[in-house]
């Protein structure tokens, strides 16, 4: 179809979206986007959701962290980013998610807001609460494998 | 702004987790609800009251400070009295009240919000509308007059689906109603249970806005955790004696 005129096109607005998780859990990015349209409709219902149109146009993620880059139309940015605020988990893995800026175009918002991963990831015995255990070390960031599950520690409790 | 935070054991994050995700997300503070994840300010070893001048500041927690000086945002130690009948909540301020910064009493069960509003020495009264728990104007005026702040715990808009946010939406918006109209002090929290459950300021403002809170009240309501945390430790202080009257020195006229 031949493309509408520019005065016609919608505006978008797209927002750099930081991910965290544990480190085990793998995230797709078919899975981020329905759990974006799902609380997108669960929060401003259908009617809203439509309005927002949230699409996500660029995905990654590895060992606990990720980003992503969600379109939204121009003048919606404030459900939209109410929508990703509730985001809190994605196929039963808890996400931490926060919005780390906004920008007009896409090569903008990758320049400025993307590609800041926190280093890579590695295994390491730690010491935490008088015992060695084993943890996943990002950065400043200890997670610590227990008993009962995955416990989010920093460089501060492991020294 | 602050966010009060459970952290591990009671929570998946410690609290130097949770300090180091604020700080990326742009708080100014922490507090930590549980009382086990921070050594207590009373009965430090090395609390000595530093200083004649009064330092206000001085008067913390020895983790705490020393969580504060690594990653930069306030780090308020605090405990969630989490009792069966008023009775027991009230000998459990008592001995809580010398050792923490700030005090909150769990509602969730009539009796023990009407005890919480009607207590001075408690802080905060968090989650008045989990359970079977209700509020109404004798005890948003209660709360006004004594000063404790009434919590809306954003935790069920972030994270519960279906009927259970529904009625939780449903609950805030009747507390909302209440306490706006007796003007009573307001907090704001989502109760993170791990780093992963914090969300930053305007992530709160927005979900909230969403749903039918006016986004200045939400502020003030993050904000009020660092007022309570800092009018506390003035209380403190060895320089205070009572309201509007402080220990000082005299003033030396040249």
């Amino acid at each position: 179809m031949k493309h509408l005129p520019k005065h016609l096109r919608p505006r978008w607005r797209y927002l750099a979206v930081g991910i965290e998780t544990w480190p085990e859990a793998d995230l797709g990015r078919r899975a981020f986007q329905r759990a974006l349209w799902y609380a997108a409709g669960n929060l401003l219902g259908d009617a809203g959701s439509a309005d927002a149109d949230l699409t996500l146009l660029a995905f990654s993620h590895d060992g606990g962290e990720g980003e992503a880059i969600v379109r939204a139309r121009h003048g919606h940015v404030d459900d939209a980013r109410a929508v990703i605020g509730c985001v809190s988990e994605v196929d039963g893995d808890p996400v931490g998610i926060r919005v780390r800026g906004i920008s007009g175009t896409v090569r903008a918002c990758e320049e400025r807001y993307m590609g800041r991963a926190g280093g890579s990831s590695t295994q390491r015995d730690v010491a935490f609460e008088g015992a060695e255990r084993s943890a996943v070390v990002r950065g400043d960031a200890r997670d610590v494998r227990t008993e009962s599950g995955y416990v989010g520690a920093a460089a501060f409790d492991t020294e | 702004m602050y966010e009060a935070v459970h952290a591990h054991p009671d929570g998946d994050a410690t609290a130097a987790r949770h300090a180091a995700t604020a700080a990326r997300y742009g708080y100014e503070g922490v507090v930590v609800r549980t009382r086990d994840a921070l050594d207590p300010v009373g009965g430090d070893a090395d609390g000595g009251g530093s200083g004649t001048g009064g330092d206000a500041v001085d008067d913390r927690s020895s983790e705490a400070a020393a969580l504060r000086e690594e990653y930069g945002v306030d780090v308020v130690d605090a405990v969630e009295i989490d009792a069966d009948s008023a009775t027991s909540a009230s000998g459990a301020v008592g001995n809580y009240r010398t050792e923490r910064t700030v005090v909150c009493v769990v509602g969730g069960d009539d009796g023990l919000n009407r005890f919480a509003v009607e207590e001075p020495r408690v802080d905060v009264l968090v989650r008045p509308m989990d359970g079977s728990g209700d509020f109404n104007h004798v005890l948003a005026k209660a709360a006004r007059d004594n000063g404790v702040h009434v919590e809306f715990d954003l935790g069920p808009l972030f994270r519960a689906t279906g009927g259970k946010r529904v009625r939780a939406l449903a609950d805030l918006r009747k507390l909302r109603e209440i306490v706006t109209y007796y003007d009573a002090p307001h907090v704001v929290s989502a109760n993170p249970r791990s780093h992963l459950g914090l969300r930053a300021p305007r992530e709160v403002v927005a979900a909230a806005e969403a749903v039918g809170f006016d986004a200045e009240w939400v502020e003030e309501g993050l904000r009020a955790w660092g007022e309570i945390a800092a009018r506390n430790r003035e209380r403190r202080s060895e320089a205070f004696i009572e309201p509007g009257v402080r220990l000082g020195r005299y003033e030396e006229d040249g």
